[in-house]
């Protein structure tokens, strides 16, 4: 190397670190005992679960899971100090309450997020959406807080809170928000002699075939594609997620919404129109209304439904009943940290 | 001693075998090979929604999503031996980015034509057979009894009996009742492809049209709304698609 490239490089360097410095100097709180040694978080998913793409720059810890797990429950995090994110987003509800309010579930595996898909990418670009322009975070209030330099310094050896670190430690935490071990989750795995009852067999022989066909949006192990579907609510559709994509054959298209835990979260669609599970089915039945942008997937559109009897109804109701995981809104992991 | 003489021996060995690879990249004994796929519907560019076409059973159609896997590449040489590649892969026509792929290590040598499975074969269509990527799994064929993936979704609107009733169309292929209905396709290069450690650009169309005219014509009206456990809507598709796929041109990069 020639020496006068060494001597620049050198000193960029040198002055980088004391820029570093510098900064330290004015955001170190008292106490120098801190220790940035994260030990690494294992995601457990059933087997049967895709594959799980976590960001590289975000890779889980025990240290971050707990810090956002912390994040979550805390209304320190929003401007007006009142609410959190568990304040709409409630464990014994599969973390929704009403709607328009989107469960908490499996959302490791999702890359489109809210109702009309505007984030769409890792969990980080939602979560950093959700700190800095929902909750409108103010990272002074987190930064002379007694606790969390300390615990984002033992996440990310950072000094400084940003909101690119409050979304990243809120991301390990919603990873762990699996849901995987509901009685048809037990029937899959094929131990403990769980069976489904002949109700719940034959409803799962309605979802999962062109009777009732539910599974091309709601299907796969995750009980959604991910997707932007019309579904056939109304015959004057909202602009819905065109109102992100500006293509008018987005109209009416909302996202198909994970069908686990669906017991827990009514009432049902975006905009809670219909109370119960009964209701949703017989929408599915009898009570499609066209628009130009139904899905083909609405098969019997013309039809206006699907037109099953009382008893297939049931038998539906019972196996979507089937998908409800109580260990998931009892996991006291998931709980709130501050009792 | 012995020590010393073997780590000089294993030295020898990976300069000879560095020497032998360098010289070995100089004059390549293997090219490339891009495969591009166009959707079209007649002669006209496939356009997703609102875009309609005329079919052969008399219905005007247009299409709103077309996914569906390929399978099995063989390159054929003109001495009868071929070069092939098992996996699959997946398209979607509203991803530009599936619609082309990539052939490496394709060996030098004249090649006439090539074949390959539009869907899966039976070794790959069990369930569970693909990767556990969320694709894949959304493109899974879960009808109770059956196994794997669905081979094609090709959806959309047609007018119902030409009367301006609009009603979904899905045509989804796959196995069922133990009938695999992959489709073979085999074609055969205009003009002859000389790989000579170059990289080579294929093109090829599926018309979307000859899905549905021959050798039967496919009546929307007669299959849906239920197709998936419906094998003679199956074969009546099997059979149609030999000939959806074209070569529209074999160009040297
Ligand atoms: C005032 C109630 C409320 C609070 C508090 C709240 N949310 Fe939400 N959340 C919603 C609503 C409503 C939606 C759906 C909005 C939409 O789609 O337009 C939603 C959607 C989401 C989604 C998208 C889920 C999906 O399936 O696409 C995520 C992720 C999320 N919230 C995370 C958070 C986080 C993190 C916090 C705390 C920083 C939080 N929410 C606080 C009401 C709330
Ligand atoms: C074409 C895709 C599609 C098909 C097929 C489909 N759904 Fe849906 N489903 C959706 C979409 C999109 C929504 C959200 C619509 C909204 O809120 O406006 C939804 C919402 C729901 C909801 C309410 C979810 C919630 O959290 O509020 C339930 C329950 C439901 N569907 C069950 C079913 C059942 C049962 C079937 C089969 C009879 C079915 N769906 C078929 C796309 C589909």
């Amino acid at each position: 190397m020639k020496p006068a490239l060494f001597y620049l490089i050198f000193f960029g360097i040198l002055s980088g670190l004391l820029g570093c410095k510098k900064d330290h100097v004015e955001n170190v709180p008292p106490g120098q005992d801190w220790t940035y040694d994260p030990t690494p978080f294992e995601i457990k998913a059933p087997a049967s679960f895709p594959i799980l793409n976590i960001p590289v720059g975000n890779p889980t810890t025990v240290e971050g899971v707990k810090l956002g797990r912390m994040l979550y429950y805390d209304p320190v995090l929003h401007s007006d100090s009142l609410r959190a994110c568990a304040s709409c987003h409630s464990q014994e509800r599969s973390f929704t309450s009403d709607p328009p309010v989107l469960p908490h579930v499996n959302l490791a595996w999702n890359t489109s997020f809210l109702w009309n898909g505007k984030v769409e990418g890792a969990l980080e670009d939602i979560m950093l959406f959700e700190v800095k322009e929902f909750f409108k975070t103010d990272l002074e209030k987190l930064q002379n807080h007694q606790d969390y330099p300390k615990l984002f310094y033992e996440a990310f050896g950072a000094r400084t809170i940003t909101h690119e670190l409050c979304a990243k430690a809120l991301s390990q935490f919603q990873r762990t928000l699996i849901s995987g071990k509901s009685k048809y989750d037990r029937v899959l795995e094929g131990t403990n002699w769980v069976f489904l009852t002949d109700e719940e067999l034959n409803g799962f022989d309605i979802f999962f075939t062109e009777k009732g066909d539910c599974f091309h949006c709601h299907g796969g192990i995750l009980f959604t594609d991910n997707s932007f579907h019309n579904n056939a609510l109304d015959a004057s559709p909202e602009p819905a997620r065109s109102a992100i994509t500006s293509n008018p054959a987005d109209v009416g298209k909302f996202k198909s919404p994970t069908l686990r835990n669906i017991e827990l979260t009514g009432p049902y669609m975006h905009d809670g129109r219909y109370e119960t599970l009964e209701e949703v089915v017989d929408f599915y039945s009898e009570g499609l209304k066209t628009s130009e942008t139904v899905d083909p997937l609405m098969k019997s559109l013309h039809l206006g439904g699907k037109h099953l009897t009382t008893q297939e109804k049931s038998d539906l109701i019972a196996f979507l009943k089937s998908l409800t995981d109580t260990a998931f809104i009892a996991d006291t992991a998931l709980a709130s940290p501050f009792h | 001693m012995k020590n010393i003489y073997s780590s000089f021996l294993s030295i020898l060995f990976a300069f000879t075998a560095i020497l032998f690879l360098t010289t070995c990249k100089k004059e390549s004994q293997n090219g490339f090979v891009h495969l591009h796929f166009n959707h079209a519907v007649g002669t006209e560019e496939l356009v997703l929604n609102n875009a309609w076409y005329p079919c052969a059973a008399g219905h005007l159609f247009s299409v709103v999503r077309l996914k569906y896997y390929t399978s099995n590449f063989s390159m054929h040489r003109s001495d009868g031996t071929a070069f092939q590649v098992n996996e699959a892969h997946y398209r979607d026509a509203e991803t530009p980015e599936t619609e082309s792929f990539t052939l490496k290590d394709v060996p030098n040598g004249e090649y006439t034509g090539l074949s390959f499975i539009l869907g899966l074969d039976e070794a790959a269509n069990v369930d569970g057979g693909l990767p556990n990527t969320t694709t894949n799994i959304n493109m899974e064929w879960p009808l109770p009894g059956d196994q794997g993936y669905h081979y094609m979704k090709l959806e959309g609107k047609y007018d119902s009996l030409s009367t301006g009733v609009l009603r979904n169309f899905n045509l989804h292929t796959g196995a069922t009742g133990g009938n695999q209905n992959y489709v073979e396709i085999s074609l055969l290069f205009h003009h002859p492809m000389r790989l000579n450690g170059d990289t080579w650009n294929i093109s090829l169309a599926m018309d979307l049209e000859e899905w549905l005219e021959h050798p039967h014509v496919y009546d929307f009206d007669a299959f849906e709304p239920t197709i998936m456990g419906n094998q003679d809507a199956q074969q009546a598709l099997k059979e149609n698609g030999a000939d959806v796929f074209s070569v529209t041109s074999v160009e040297r990069e």
